[in-house]
């Protein structure tokens, strides 16, 4: 093989590795083998599936009428569950960032606390002594004990997100605020905020997506949510898996439809600044 | 340039002192007189105390002892005391420190609206004449990472000056600043001397400080060195201190 032919097939073989019919080629491998994977896991298994019989919990027709099946019922559950507790959770994060970079003692040794407490306990056990402990005290519902527990459990992981967001912001934002002599609250509002959140919007996203799954849990307290739905349709019918995977790929469909909205923000918001 | 008369004094300190948790002394038994519209450019070398200086003058730095007195207004404990004077002193950052999610418009409209209560209108208004001042009124819209650094320092002029302040800071100002960009936000605070702000200016351009100064301060280490008029410094310097300062920056 002399030099001339070398370098030819050096560049050809430079212009394949580049060409999409590469990625398009690998792409296939690994679904294949995903596949070969599965079909043999089951094989071995000698799983009965019977998918035919998943649709009629998510919904039915009833005299031309559709009918909610109990798995989407469960989804509306766990929608209010997760969206109101998500609200609050950043409420709460926000509230303790502030208290713990605050002047006062007290506010910070109480954030503190708060932080320790909640991030080093299982949600769990929290969960347990929200509902059996506090709920009777307070007189609460279960379910306001369930989007309580979940709340203050995101915030206090949220609290952290939103402390690295506010002292991530340049000092000079600060001073120039200040010489301008806006008052602290006008500060956080106006300055500091809307750049923190801009940061922050990344970490607080997984920490939604973390609150749509933990939400499962709420499941012990016998809350009828999407889990809880899940597993009574289960000890009826024993369709284990095609059950659980169905329930998996509803968080799923939720949580990856939260990312994109998310991406989509974080593009505007870029664009902005 | 045409003769200005000073006015009453309106900056007191009055011996303040200033130790930094490292035990460094930032400033010492400091104590002097700023009068109204008098240009004051402090120098010295870095470290020297002159940043400290400025930033206690608006309550960015607490003071250790010692006190400090703005246009009657003692800089204390008291918080409404020490806004008023926050929003009465006006400061201008080497970095700018413009708000980046804000265009050059909401940048200087923002403490009009939170701190005077301007209308909307009422701010727009005052904003547009600051920068024809600052020579940039085509920018109102963009965002500060769409300026160049002296055009950012211009706009951060702007945005202090929109809260009609009766002092001006400027902590080295153009230091951060392209040699070709000092030019432009050196001839804004020209202007502005000539119009007869009160001013105290820490910075290296010498040339600022011959034109439009009045007095200039030397300090090192927390210590007024020398002070004169910029004519005295630049001709006849009478501590050898100052002779090797001024050699070594000219």
């Amino acid at each position: 093989m002399n030099a001339h032919t070398h370098q030819f097939l050096k560049r050809s073989l430079s212009n394949l590795k580049r060409s999409p019919l590469v990625d398009v080629v690998k792409f296939s491998l690994l679904i294949m083998a995903i596949v070969w994977f599965m079909a043999r896991g089951t094989e071995r298994l000698g799983y009965n599936w019977q998918w035919y019989r998943v649709p009629q919990y998510l919904f039915s027709f009833k005299d031309a009428h559709l009918v909610v099946g109990p798995l989407l019922q469960g989804v509306k559950v766990t929608f209010h569950i997760t969206s109101v507790s998500l609200l609050l959770a950043f409420a709460i994060g926000l509230v303790a960032a502030l208290f713990r970079m605050s002047n006062s003692f007290v506010a910070r040794i109480l954030a503190r606390g708060y932080l320790e407490l909640i991030r080093n306990t299982p949600l769990l056990v929290q969960l347990f002594f929200m509902y059996f402990v506090l709920a009777p005290i307070l007189d609460i519902s279960r379910m306001a004990s369930a989007i309580l527990a979940l709340s203050l459990f995101e915030g206090a992981y949220a609290s952290e997100i939103f402390r690295a967001g506010i002292v991530s912001i340049h000092r000079g934002q600060w001073e120039a605020a200040h010489s301008l002599g806006l008052s602290t609250f006008d500060t956080y509002q106006y300055i500091i905020l809307p750049q923190a959140v801009r940061r922050i919007l990344p970490p607080l996203t997984s920490q939604a997506i973390s609150l749509i799954k933990d939400s499962a849990l709420v499941s012990t307290i016998a809350i009828y949510d999407l889990t809880m739905q899940g597993s009574a349709i289960i000890s009826e019918t024993f369709l284990t898996f095609e059950i659980w995977f169905t329930v998996a790929s509803i968080y799923l469909l939720i949580t990856v439809s939260l990312s994109i909205v998310v991406n989509i923000m974080e593009d505007r918001l870029r664009v902005e600044a | 340039m045409q003769e200005k008369t000073l006015g009453d004094y309106i900056i007191t300190v009055d011996g303040i002192s200033k130790t930094f948790p490292n035990g460094v002394c930032a400033l010492c038994d400091f104590t002097t007189k700023i009068r109204r519209r008098e240009v004051v450019v402090v120098i010295g070398p870095s470290g020297s105390g002159k940043s400290t200086f400025l930033r206690c003058l608006n309550g960015l730095e607490d003071i250790d002892s010692g006190s400090i007195v703005i246009d009657g207004i003692p800089l204390d404990d008291n918080k409404k005391n020490r806004l008023e004077i926050r929003k009465e002193v006006g400061m201008v950052f080497q970095l700018f420190n413009l708000f980046p999610h804000m265009t050059v418009l909401e940048n200087v409209n923002l403490a009009q609206r939170l701190v005077r209560k301007k209308t909307k209108e009422g701010a727009r208004q005052a904003t547009m004449d600051l920068l024809n001042k600052v020579g940039m009124p085509e920018k109102a819209t963009s965002y500060p990472s769409q300026l160049s650094g002296g055009q950012q320092q211009r706009v951060a002029i702007a945005r202090a000056l929109a809260m009609m302040p009766k002092i001006m800071l400027f902590d080295e100002a153009t230091s951060a600043l392209d040699p070709e960009m000092i030019g432009e936000v050196l001839d804004v605070m020209k202007t502005l001397a000539r119009e007869g702000m009160t001013m105290v200016v820490v910075t290296h351009e010498m040339g600022f400080a011959r034109e439009v100064s009045d007095r200039v301060i030397f300090i090192e280490e927390g210590r007024i060195v020398e002070e004169g008029t910029a004519e005295h410094f630049f001709t006849n310097p009478r501590e050898e201190r100052t002779k090797l300062f001024l050699s070594q920056i000219l």
